[in-house]
């Protein structure tokens, strides 16, 4: 393969992972560019999840390397080190510290240091506070900053996760099914705030909603059966035979009776 | 509203300071005995122990009610505590043992000289513990090196929940088997005993014990006021939140497996502390401290007096010893019914503890009005459907 | 040991008086050569008369034999001065006076008023022996064992003989060598001939011996060769090279092969052992994978069983006695009892506890460890905090050997009985409606539920299968270790343990953990002592869990990530 001398953020090549002799991932080959929006669709069981997996160090893979930026292999660190690198990760159901203040979340995704002796000694700073405003602006909960995050509607909690990861400041954002359990009108600014931060931060969106996906997508890439069937834009991808076949004309033949 | 909690909060720990760490003893010291205020040393000397329960007690909650890790082991450290100063204790005993041997009497009963003859029969790791300071320090480092040793091999391999629970009631009951061997030299089944002096004094005067009680009393302050400020910094918080979701806390960065390590060496070294204290005060130290059943009776004095609270596990403490110390003399047959009950009865009743308490009633209260408010609305409602 | 042999000769003794009168004339001759013995005043010739009963088949002669050397031969004077040698009559009177029988021909012995002899031992006189006698006495008796009727016999006295190294059996040995055919009793015999040999004078001989006990494996002159080979070491003149290697090298086969056997021995007390642990964590574990719930009473419910196991003992035995077929019966019934009632208490468990705790697995172990202490306290008021004891029935007591290794009936029925049971249990998660159920819910709860599992119906069903496993664990537990109040402690450690080393809920991680647990635990004991073998095993798992976090076989399963 062809590999185009321009900088990728996030190369993955060759990747395989089985579980129990089910290959999840099969020789997957991934290129991202910085500052990019990318959203990955693909029939249940696809790898997509799997995939964030291997990024973020949750599994490791069998074989393959995951590169971020010029040259830090990511198959070798764990999650919390691969997460000061500047990889934030979305959760598909959310999780928020559900005891915790709207602003204490934000407080500890806050971008600085991570380790116990700064945790027991510093202090926050009016910066920090400042930019926790910010961040809570940024998701709509300005008003509820005091307020438990157990306490939060599902889409506020949605929101208040993407804000934990903002204010990590991270260099790549990775979103599983943001959208998931959103009325219409939520998944509607979810989408406007997830292309406001295209550019500054590189984003992977995983989404199974093809009306958020047409809203927020430049390129979209189709995973079946743990590796990449095409990539390109929203109508190439609905146009492609193959992808009719395995994905969305299976669900046209349900979908006609 | 913080503010006016903080002051309560001040008011009432000023209280307890000035009754348990002023009044009490003064009423043992300088009231004469037939008072009906006196309090007897002995009286004074058991509200000690209960005092060095509660310190075992701030221990596990940190461990359980902030950080959601239950460790059903926590006596191990306690014991440990107690035994590195009762090492010292029964160095300083000298030929006042039945034996009147420089060694302490087990020693000599279990022929250590043969096995020993280099010391006299001191067996080597024994000799240092002459030292007071060295002792004392022991106090801190054994329970902490055992905590870390084995919290970092716990940890890293990613053990918790219900695994970790009973990994940790493995490792204390693996202990106590090994302390209840002779020949692993604390003195076996007996343990350590008939303590005599204590920097100079007997260790049964009176004011021995006064000092033991305030020292205890002190101590607790100490580590309430620790507890209190660990809790009010982002490390507090992480130690919450790790409870609440640990992934979220990995995935934020955080090496979640140094600060359950240190969360878990902290508990361990406030339990030792408080095994010191208690060591001297109950005049014993022996396996069975150390057992299994002793680390859960410590988890229920939390679960009882109201985890993830900071006077929880000192009410709990205090509370069910009280009530062990009454029961086993009145009913000693029915003691483990009732702490069983008590067991049962917490944890499907009162999940939040005596300190939860308030809240709790306070809310079924709400939920019956709201209830009766209903069915009068629906009343009200039939009434008119019957009168047309 | 010293018990057996007296009651073979007490059978012996009964055989004799049975068989008296059948017996009386073909004997009587022999008969008359052993009063000639018992009568004779010459001290050289008696010691002959009595060698050479050796040969005589007549069982009377050994008792006759044991009673003279025990002081209960006794003589009568006739009013001719003659000496009647008699024997008391086994049934005594009020005054402890029994009839006086006749040697000769086993009649009672009338007085000069024609009415017969009753005497108390005390008021007779007993036939006169020596020191040397009774030596005398005794050696043909052993010689006379080697020709007894049951092979067993023959073989004890023979081994018995066998380290006396006297060369004056030598002959006996040979002699009956040439005819014996049971197979144990020639290897006792060619054991003993060797044996005997060893302390012969001849040095070829003596090596010889020596190096055919080593070729034979035989244990009981290891005690035997070591003496010697440390005697040799002392005097290497007297012995000379030869003897001392040999020496060494058959104590080196002998304890080879002993090694071998106690490891199998340990080995196969290890599967009995693992075999308990194994039920009883079977059910520990189901209810674990199905409901994150660690029973912290698991071990009482054993205890359930165990005592309900005691209780139909009790039944039974006031029923049939303490022995014989309905008795004999009573440990099938016992295993059902015990089922169903650690089943019930199970049952009780869960509905009214554990199922308000599911969301909640650290505080249901609390609350189980109350439920524990309060079962103890029950059974501790009930049947006292002392041991009770459960007798095997006779089927299950009593052990085969297989090349020198014991092994006990009751253990082999445990293994049998646990391969049963995870045999069974098997085919109740897969064959079953219930069993599907069980690894629907466990795979994904809410989507079984979903689905119209009445999963609460199905939590409350596992629950009880565990704990009646539990209760058949407790009721084999009865058979080979003690049953107390305090049984179920000693024991639900090590079930912890396999089921956080099996992984949850998974019959083939649970199987291999508990065998695993089960056989080093007993394979160290001997080395390291019961606790720091505990100890070992212990830190083995938690070094063992820095390899493989989530245990040995690890069901991938959604609803335990996050």
């Amino acid at each position: 393969m062809n590999q185009p001398a321009k900088q990728f953020i996030l190369t993955i090549e060759g990747v395989t992972k089985s579980f129990d002799g089910f290959k999840a991932i099969n020789d997957l080959n991934f290129y991202m560019d910085e500052g990019e929006l990318r959203v990955i669709i693909g029939p249940n069981g696809a790898g997509k999840s799997t995939m964030l997996d291997l990024i973020t160090g949750r599994t490791r893979p069998d074989r393959g390397k995951v590169e971020f930026g010029r040259d830090t292999d990511l198959t070798a660190l764990n999650e919390y080190q691969i997460n000061r690198l500047g990889i934030g990760r979305k959760f598909q159901t959310p999780s928020v510290y559900v005891d915790h203040t709207v602003y204490n979340n934000i407080l500890l995704s806050l971008e600085g240091s991570r380790s116990v002796w700064s945790t027991l000694f510093s202090r926050t700073t009016s910066e920090q506070r400042d930019r926790i405003q910010e961040v809570a602006k940024t998701i709509g909960l300005a008003d509820r900053l005091e307020a438990k995050a157990g306490f939060l509607s599902h889409g506020q909690k949605q929101w208040l996760e993407i804000g934990m990861l903002l204010a990590q400041n991270p260099r790549l954002l990775l979103v599983d099914e943001p959208a998931a359990g959103m009325s219409d009108e939520e998944t509607a600014k979810t989408g406007e705030l997830l292309m406001s931060l295209a550019g500054k931060h590189s984003i992977i969106v995983i989404e199974h909603d093809m009306v958020f996906v047409r809203q927020i997508a430049r390129t979209v890439t189709v995973l079946h059966q743990g590796s990449i069937l095409c990539e390109g834009t929203v109508d190439e991808v609905q146009a492609n035979e193959r992808v009719i076949q395995v994905y969305l004309g299976r669900k046209k033949r349900g979908d006609t009776p | 509203m913080a503010r006016t909690s903080n002051k309560r909060e001040f008011l009432v720990l000023a209280l307890a300071v000035l009754v348990g760490l002023v009044l009490l003893p003064c009423l043992n010291a300088y009231t004469p005995a037939d008072s009906s205020f006196h309090i007897s040393t002995f009286t004074l000397s058991v509200y000690g122990k209960y005092l060095c329960y509660a310190v075992l007690a701030m221990g596990v909650n940190l461990l359980w009610g902030y950080t959601g890790l239950l460790s059903l082991g926590q006596c191990l450290f306690f014991a440990l505590g107690g035994y590195a100063f009762g090492m010292h204790l029964m160095l300083l005993i000298g030929k006042l043992g039945q034996y009147k041997a420089d060694i302490p009497d087990f020693m000599v009963f279990l022929e250590f000289a043969k096995k020993y003859p280099a010391t006299g029969g001191l067996p080597p790791h024994w000799v240092p513990f002459k030292n007071l300071w060295f002792s004392l320090a022991a106090v801190v480092v054994v329970p902490a090196v055992v905590a870390a040793i084995f919290g970092w091999l716990a940890f890293r391999s990613r053990i918790k929940g219900v695994y970790f629970s009973i990994l940790s009631q493995a490792l204390t009951y693996a202990a106590t088997l090994m302390f209840f061997r002779n020949d692993f030299t604390f003195g076996g089944n007996n343990g350590l005993t008939d303590f005599k002096v204590i920097l100079g004094h007997g260790v049964n005067e009176p004011v021995t014990k006064r000092v033991l009680y305030i020292l205890s009393g002190v101590l607790l302050l100490l580590v309430y006021l620790f507890c209190r400020w660990l809790a009010s910094t982002k490390f507090g918080l992480i130690q919450q939140a790790i409870r609440d979701s640990e992934n979220r806390v990995l995935f934020s960065g955080y090496s979640t497996a140094h600060f359950k390590l240190l969360v878990f060496v902290l508990a361990a070294v406030i339990s030792g502390l408080g095994g010191a204290l208690y060591v001297p005060q109950a005049g014993i130290i022996n396996p069975s401290e150390m057992g299994p059943d002793k680390s859960l009776e410590a988890v229920v004095w939390c679960a009882v007096g109201g985890r993830g609270v900071l006077v929880g596990p000192i009410l709990g403490a205090i509370g069910c010893n009280a009530l062990k110390s009454y029961a086993t003399h009145a009913y000693a047959e029915q003691w483990p019914y009732i702490l069983g009950i008590l067991f049962i009865f917490v944890t499907l009743f009162m999940p939040k503890g005596i300190v939860g308490l308030p809240g709790q009633l306070t809310g079924l209260k709400r939920k019956w009005l709201r209830r009766t408010a209903a069915a009068d609305l629906e009343s009200k409602r039939a009434d008119k459907v019957v009168t047309p | 040991m010293c018990a057996r042999r007296l009651f073979r000769c007490l059978v012996r003794w009964l055989t004799a008086f049975l068989a008296g009168g059948i017996t009386l004339h073909g004997g009587l001759a022999e008969r008359q050569a052993l009063i000639a013995a018992i009568l004779s005043e010459d001290g050289d010739a008696q010691v002959e008369l009595v060698q050479k009963l050796v040969e005589a088949p007549d069982p009377v002669i050994d008792s006759t034999l044991t009673a003279w050397r025990g002081g209960s031969l006794y003589l009568h004077e006739a009013a001719d001065g003659t000496k009647i040698p008699f024997l008391l009559s086994s049934s005594t009177d009020a005054e402890g006076r029994a009839r006086a029988l006749r040697l000769l021909d086993d009649q009672p012995i009338a007085d000069e008023k024609g009415v017969a002899l009753q005497l108390a031992p005390a008021e007779a006189t007993a036939a006169d022996t020596s020191s040397k006698l009774r030596k005398i006495i005794k050696t043909t008796l052993d010689l006379r064992a080697i020709r007894d009727p049951n092979p067993q016999s023959r073989r004890d006295a023979v081994t018995k003989l066998g380290q006396e190294q006297n060369v004056t059996y030598l002959p006996h040995f040979e002699a009956r060598l040439a005819t014996e055919k049971e197979p144990e009793v020639r290897r006792a015999l060619e054991e003993s001939i060797a044996q005997t040999q060893v302390a012969s004078a001849d040095g070829a001989v003596r090596v010889q011996a020596i190096k055919r006990l080593g070729e034979m494996h035989s244990i009981v002159s290891l005690n035997l060769l070591q003496t010697l080979e440390k005697e040799a070491k002392s005097q290497p003149d007297r012995y000379g090279k030869e003897t001392v290697t040999a020496l060494h090298d058959s104590i080196l086969a002998i304890e080879n092969y002993l090694r071998v056997g106690n490891l199998f021995g340990t080995a196969f007390r290890g599967l009995s052992l693992s075999a308990v642990l194994l039920v009883a964590s079977l059910g520990l574990a189901i209810t674990f994978g199905l409901m994150g719930v660690i029973n912290m009473a698991h071990g009482e419910v054993m205890m359930v069983g165990a005592y309900a196991a005691f209780v139909t003992q009790n039944i039974f035995e006031s029923w049939f006695g303490r022995s014989g077929r309905g008795f004999d019966c009573y440990f099938l019934v016992a295993l059902a009892v015990a089922f169903v009632s650690a089943g019930l208490v199970g049952l009780l468990l869960e509905r009214g506890i554990i199922r308000f705790l599911y969301k909640r697995p650290l505080e249901s172990m609390l609350a189980t460890w109350g439920v524990s202490l309060v079962l103890q306290q029950i059974f501790r008021h009930i049947f006292g905090a002392a041991n009770v004891q459960v007798n095997s029935p006779s089927w299950m007591s009593g052990s085969f050997v297989v090349s020198d290794v014991l092994l006990a009936y009751n253990r082999i029925f445990v293994i049998g009985f646990a391969v049963f049971i995870v045999f069974a249990t098997y085919l109740l998660l897969t064959r079953t409606s219930l069993g599907l159920q069980i690894r629907a819910v466990m795979q994904n709860r809410a989507m079984a539920s979903a689905l119209g599992v009445r999963t609460d119906r199905v939590n409350l069903m596992t629950f009880g299968y565990g704990s009646g496993l539990a209760g058949m664990a407790g009721a084999c537990l009865s058979q080979i270790g003690n049953v107390g109040p305090g049984l179920g402690q000693n024991y639900i450690v090590d079930c912890f343990m396999i089921v956080v080393l099996g992984g949850v809920g998974n019959v083939a991680g649970t199987v291999s953990a508990s065998l695993g647990v089960g056989v080093t635990d007993q394979i160290l004991q001997p080395w390291l002592g019961a606790v720091m073998g505990k100890i070992t095993v212990l830190a083995a798992i938690i070094l063992f869990l820095q390899w493989r976090p989530a245990g040995l076989f690890v069901t991938r399963s959604r609803s335990l990530e996050g």
